[in-house]
């Protein structure tokens, strides 16, 4: 792992977990996999907290165990799942477009917890939305589980791996560390509930929650003395069905940019129809027929046959290559080809950092020298129509941020450089690690600024949260309008000013985190599709 | 060409073998086989004769190559339509990009409101390298006469702009514009991405990335670059 992933790393355990889990998962980030004596030993924590961090980090799939020989039980974080943790708002709101509210708080349940059992999500949901809904309705448990079934029907939540039931017990000691199984069938098999209910508001000033003594009310339910039904088996976000769902995205817009609205709604729906089929790895999805497409073509549109088979012609003959043509059955089959669309994305990527940092002369001289794989310099000066001096000053600005390199070609064995011909390459797989990279430490520079700016303020917010608690519990107990209004003008206005700046500068360094992991999605479903190529 | 003695003759037959692409005078002295002062007075004197002239060529400045007095220097040596003087014309070139790019996109924009079948839109948005010439050459912002490939090689250029695609297609051969039995055929395009999401960060831009860290004198807590980008 690279120092500007793990110090991203540590900020994100930092933010979300605290300080102890973040000091064990750099640990284990930075050494790889660990037996726990070691782990408490090297850190200089007490056990106990040791073994109540790695349940925080296992809960959330952080942190995977194996059983070695002589019974000793390895620890091991997994670094590429910390940094899923930025996509996090990402994965939530397209929950959202698809499945609406529901949806979208049942997966924010799963990402918050972990893992958790369907019915334990389904109470939490449908609580949280009843309080939402006007006064009088409840939310049924029923939707909430339809919207679950939907869920896992479509591959975005899967079952956790459980431990195995035995059918003939194993006389001998239990295993230090149960392995845990899934079977690929049941990964989506939603168990059979009846969940009968509907979600209960908390009512703070309610007649019949004041009477009881809170001790006695454990939480806002009182079916907790039944046996919870499907116990034993959790559920977690599925992310690689989400990132699949990205790249499409990605595909579909980029397609939308480069032709119109139509061919773009094919794609999208040749995709739609390889969701299941096709793996995420996969350099090209399962050959669709021209009448397969037209069947499945979303409702709204009307468009003959003749007019679609036009637009997949088109598609295929396009430079892009995003689509093929893979066969003439069926009125011809078609295929999406995906490594090439991730690697034009990647490629696209490239040439718009290269346009925005140094200019578009620059990029002119980047995609130049792309297209023809190895040029010289002279050769890149009539091409590019760039003046000489200005070309050269560009190639090895580019040569030194590393987004070209050099090959040399001898023509003498004794390598004289006056008898050397230099040609200018890009190599993409290599320019993507960079760009990777320097998006990480962008991420972590922002998280930090953020950190800063909120750290710098402190005083002033725990003035505006302490004066917000006064209100609040001033409201419960019934004060005047003219009490209100003397406790709020204890802020006075430059510091709400300050305040709203605070907020303003604090929500902008969050969207910019997005904004940068969109980029290091990208580039990374490239390296990753590349290097299984390979 | 009375006056002048053998050596002078011999000096001028190199010269004028050397046709318009002219030689240089190093040259000159191998095939001469005479010494270089020796060669240097004749080329004096044939200059102010006026019966040679010296031309500068544009890939090496400092080199000068001599050919007869009458003669237009070759493409090679004066560097072509894009150099007047030496001086490669960059904003002449850029007026060009810009009025070939204009025509193709606007060729774009008609063919898109057209509305018309998928693959008639398409095949009229093209333009092939022989009509961008002719609107070119109407257009007459150009003083020098400009040729095809001339024109080809701006097109080239907005291709690596990321402005503009090309493809080929045969071509019977008397069509206009048809090359060798096929035609280039230029558009105008989209980028496919917006600018991405590292740029619009200012670390993404931040010349001096590498010496920021933490703690140091450049750091994200004292970042400038960041203050001015959160007052925006």
């Amino acid at each position: 792992m690279t120092q500007a992933e793990i110090k991203l790393c540590s900020l994100l355990l930092q933010e979300h977990f605290g300080e102890i889990v973040e000091k064990i998962g750099v640990r284990l980030i930075r050494t790889g996999s660990q037996p726990l004596r070691v782990i408490a030993h090297d850190t200089g924590t007490s056990l106990d907290q040791v073994k109540k961090a790695l349940c925080v980090l296992a809960q959330h799939n952080l942190v995977s165990y194996q059983v070695h020989k002589r019974g000793v039980v390895e620890y091991e974080a997994q670094c590429s799942r910390v940094l899923r943790m930025l996509r996090y708002p990402r994965y939530i709101y397209t929950t959202k477009t698809l499945y609406s509210d529901t949806g979208e708080l049942i997966v924010e349940e799963l990402l918050l917890n972990g893992k958790l059992t369907m019915s334990a999500v389904v109470k939490k949901v449908a609580d949280r939305l009843t309080e939402t809904m006007e006064d009088g309705k409840t939310m049924d448990y029923a939707e909430v589980s339809n919207t679950f079934v939907r869920l896992a029907d479509t591959h975005f939540v899967q079952r956790c791996p459980s431990v195995p039931t035995t059918e003939n017990s194993d006389p001998g000691p239990p295993p230090p560390a149960p392995t845990l199984v899934i079977n690929e069938k049941d990964m989506y098999l939603v168990p059979k509930l009846s969940l009968i209910g509907k979600g209960k508001r908390r009512r703070s000033s309610d007649e019949d929650a004041a009477g009881e003594p809170k001790a006695k009310r454990p939480k806002y339910t009182t079916d907790n003395k039944e046996p919870i039904p499907d116990d034993g088996i959790y559920w977690q976000a599925n992310l690689d069905r989400f990132h699949q769902h990205f790249r499409d995205q990605a595909i579909v817009s980029a397609v939308a940019n480069r032709m119109d609205q139509t061919s773009s709604e094919i794609v999208r729906t040749m995709l739609r129809m390889s969701e299941i089929t096709t793996s995420s790895s996969a350099p090209f999805t399962q050959p669709l027929s021209s009448n397969e497409i037209f069947r499945s073509l979303p409702v709204g549109y009307n468009i003959s046959k003749q007019v679609l088979d036009q637009y997949l012609t088109l598609l295929a003959d396009d430079p892009l290559e995003f689509v093929g043509k893979s066969g003439d059955s069926g009125g011809g089959m078609y295929v999406i080809n995906l490594h090439k669309a991730l690697a034009s994305l990647a490629t696209a990527t490239l040439e718009s950092v290269v346009q925005e940092r140094f200019g578009s002369r620059c990029a002119r001289i980047f995609r130049l020298v792309l297209e023809k794989k190895h040029i010289e310099q002279k050769q890149v000066e009539d091409f590019a129509m760039i003046p000489a001096k200005e070309a050269k000053d560009m190639l090895y600005k580019m040569l030194s941020e590393n987004f070209m390199s050099l090959q040399e070609i001898p023509k003498t064995p004794d390598h004289a450089p006056s008898r050397t011909f230099y040609l200018y390459t890009v190599n993409i797989l290599s320019a993507a690690r960079m760009l990777l990279h320097r998006c990480y430490k962008s991420i972590a520079n922002l998280i930090e600024r953020r950190q800063f700016e909120t750290k710098e303020n402190k005083r002033l917010l725990e003035k505006s949260q302490r004066v917000e608690a006064i209100i609040a519990s001033m409201q419960a107990t019934g004060a005047e309008e003219a009490q209100l209004q003397e406790i709020e003008e204890m802020i006075t206005a430059p510091e709400r000013q300050q305040l709203e700046t605070l907020k303003r500068n604090v929500n902008k360094l969050d969207a910019s985190e997005i904004q940068v992991d969109e980029t290091i999605f990208l580039l990374e479903s490239y390296i990753e599709c590349t290097m299984k190529r390979q | 060409m009375k006056g002048s003695d053998n050596q002078e003759k011999l000096v001028y037959q190199i010269i004028e073998d050397a046709g318009n692409k002219g030689i240089w005078s190093r040259d000159i002295r191998y095939k001469s086989n005479l010494p270089l002062t020796e060669i240097n007075k004749i080329l004096k004197n044939l200059e102010s004769k006026k019966l040679i002239k010296a031309v500068k060529s544009v890939a090496a400045s400092k080199k000068k190559v001599y050919m007869l007095y009458n003669l237009q220097p070759d493409r090679s040596v004066t560097g072509g339509a894009w150099y007047s003087d030496q001086d490669f014309e960059s904003e002449f070139v850029e007026v060009l990009n810009q009025q070939c790019f204009k025509f193709l996109q606007s060729k774009a924009e008609t063919a898109r409101e057209s509305k018309q079948n998928p693959m008639i839109q398409r095949n009229s948005s093209f333009a092939s390298s022989h009509e961008v010439w002719k609107y070119i050459c109407e257009l007459g912002i150009s003083k020098v006469e400009l040729s095809m490939e001339d024109i080809e090689t701006i097109l080239n250029t907005l291709i690596y702009d990321g402005k503009v695609e090309m493809t080929i297609i045969a071509a019977k051969e008397g069509t206009v514009g048809s090359v060798d039995g096929h035609m280039k055929l230029y558009r105008a395009v989209n980028p496919i991405i917006p600018p991405t999401g590292l740029v619009r960060a200012p670390c993404g831009l931040c010349p001096v990335f590498d010496d920021c860290h933490e703690g140091g004198e450049i750091s994200p807590s004292n970042c400038i670059y960041m203050t001015e980008w959160l007052e925006f």
